[in-house]
């Protein structure tokens, strides 16, 4: 975890209301993982105040760039979406735990929802460069907000939507289900996504009893786990767990869904 | 200048100190920032018994603002010494730790536990949480109460007994009266102010708590001014904090009358905000040729 004053080099739309801001990465700096994420500080005043949360959807070490998609919906991102090449980016990053990887045997099944989409970007082109490359299923409400970025011709991807806009009709999860049936292989899922998303995925993996990575996401105020702010309830010994600092991935069997 | 503040029996090196609740325990910010040029490090609450803390959402922003609702969250006396001593013993800065409870018996039993470890430099005695149900804020919104509470947590320890106090009354000057006259080696205030955030489409309150406590930019004012009244009441020295974000904020603190100053909601937003507000204070006291803290109080009657 790092202070990081950098630069942006890109801002540009990837769907509706989706932008990819790729900013410059300082060699000194630690590398980030799928899954981590990064607080950027949208202004030098106090509105908006906090630092907001986004996670990585790419790192490239020739070209010294990181990552990351994000979705304009209030204040703090429409601010984001006006950034410009050499603008400066204070972020600290990189935070929280990444994917793990697949465990022996297994095929990494992608399930990403809406803005979700980063992580699952990031992890499914790092595993495209291992022997275990999975299936990448990104699921949108409708065609304008499905990703236009281009991805590895090794990544095997499926696009679905739920009015059918795009891609297979349907949740991504449905889709998960009826691809891991067809290919019966013993999956892993990681997931992305919508609360209710996630949740269906973990009953997913309850049903094939696989095991399931879940990004969790909760209002966050330091980030670094001192203030107690962004957790969520899990089983086991203590009642929460910080999403910034235990998190933001969880074994889905930890949570407690509601 | 001599920027050391003196509390009770007990010297801090410098008055810029970071808040209870948003520095946790040191660890979490020692990658991001040089623990050594802070002032004094207050801890997050110490109760009795662990606490899991309140249910989500914990926080909401405002303009210019956050407000919270932890619940206290923490390992309580137990696990406080077993996780928290051993790295407190290695920090390069006072800890100051923030004590609570939900009676006089839990702030005794807290600070009697712990009033013979040597890497505590004193006690800041929470009396004005709002965030949960019992003790905080309703032990310290009566004078009696905290005058009483006070007169016996003076005789657990000799360390520095600061007693933080809540905005959340119709006179703040009582109160902390009520703590200097039980003995109390300084107040700290102000705390967060009740607040609340209404969500219009789900019908209900964001917090499950329905309120919690504001704090950030938005408070500095209201800070300042309970302040400023606040050290022209009472003889031993004001802490103040409430929406310091930059040198100026925690000059026109000093000006005020206090002693020492406090950087909360700032923490989670700059990293390198203790130092600049460090080199704002001194900078202005250069300008104004001040030698001590002390002389920061004589601009403002």
């Amino acid at each position: 975890m790092a202070h990081i004053v950098t630069s942006v080099l890109e801002n540009r739309p990837v769907a509706q209301d989706y932008y990819e801001l790729r900013l410059a990465w300082p060699s000194w700096a630690p590398a980030p993982q799928p899954g981590q994420f990064l607080t950027v500080r949208t202004v030098d005043g106090p509105v908006p105040l906090l630092r907001r949360p986004f996670a990585f959807s790419g790192f490239d070490r020739a070209d010294s760039s990181a990552r990351i998609i994000y979705q304009r919906r209030g204040h703090a991102t429409t601010l984001m979406s006006a950034k410009r090449p050499f603008d400066p980016f204070d972020i600290l990053a990189p935070l929280g735990n990444g994917f793990p990887d697949p465990s022996s045997g297994r095929r990494p099944i992608l399930i990403a929802g809406g803005i979700g989409m980063g992580p699952m970007l990031f992890l499914a082109e790092r595993l495209a460069q291992t022997p275990y490359p999975g299936i990448l299923i990104i699921g949108a409400r409708s065609a304008q907000y499905l990703p236009r970025v281009v991805l590895s011709h090794s990544v095997q991807t499926i696009l679905c939507t739920d009015d059918g806009s795009a891609g297979r009709k349907g949740s991504a999860v449905d889709i998960a289900r009826e691809e891991i049936r067809q290919e019966a292989c013993a999956p892993e899922l990681y997931l992305c996504g919508p609360h209710g998303m996630l949740a269906a995925g973990h009953e997913l993996a309850e049903e094939l009893d696989a095991p399931a990575w879940v990004s969790m996401e909760q209002t966050m105020g330091c980030a670094v786990g001192a203030c107690m702010g962004c957790v969520v309830r899990v089983h086991g010994g203590e009642e929460y767990a910080r999403v910034c600092t235990e998190g933001p991935v969880f074994d889905s069997r930890t949570i407690v869904w509601t | 200048m001599d920027l050391s503040v003196r509390i009770g029996p007990g010297t801090l090196p410098n008055p810029v100190g970071v808040a209870s609740g948003t520095f946790g325990y040191g660890s979490e910010y020692e990658k991001l920032i040089d623990l050594s040029i802070i002032g004094a490090l207050y801890t997050k609450a110490v109760t009795p018994e662990a606490r899991p803390g309140n249910a989500t959402p914990r926080i909401i922003e405002t303009a210019a603002g956050m407000i919270n609702s932890i619940g206290l969250a923490n390992n309580g006396l137990a696990g406080f010494k077993t996780a928290k001593i051993p790295y407190l013993r290695t920090l390069p800065c006072p800890a100051v730790v923030n004590v609570a409870g939900a009676k006089g018996d839990d702030y005794a039993r807290v600070i009697e536990e712990l009033a013979d470890e040597d890497c505590i430099w004193g006690w800041e005695v929470n009396l004005s949480c709002p965030n949960v149900k019992t003790g905080g804020l309703a032990l310290g919104t009566n004078p009696a109460e905290v005058e009483q509470l006070t007169a016996r947590l003076r005789k657990l320890s000799s360390k520095p007994l600061i007693i933080k106090l809540t905005p959340n009354v119709t006179d703040i000057t009582a109160i902390a009266r009520a703590a200097e006259a039980g003995g109390a080696d300084a107040v700290s205030c102000i705390n967060t102010l009740v607040g609340m955030v209404i969500d219009t489409k789900a019908l209900r309150p964001v917090l499950p708590g329905k309120t919690g406590g504001l704090s950030g930019p938005a408070i500095f004012p209201v800070g300042l001014a309970a302040v400023y009244r606040v050290a022209h009441a009472i003889k031993i020295p004001v802490v103040g904090l409430g929406g310091i974000t930059e040198a100026d904020h925690a000059v026109q603190y000093l000006l005020a009358g206090a002693y020492a100053i406090q950087i909360g909601t700032a923490n989670f937003i700059d990293p390198t905000v203790h130092q600049k507000v460090l080199d704002g204070i001194r900078e202005f006291a250069a300008l104004h040729d001040l030698q001590t803290i002390s002389d920061f109080h004589q601009f403002i009657d």
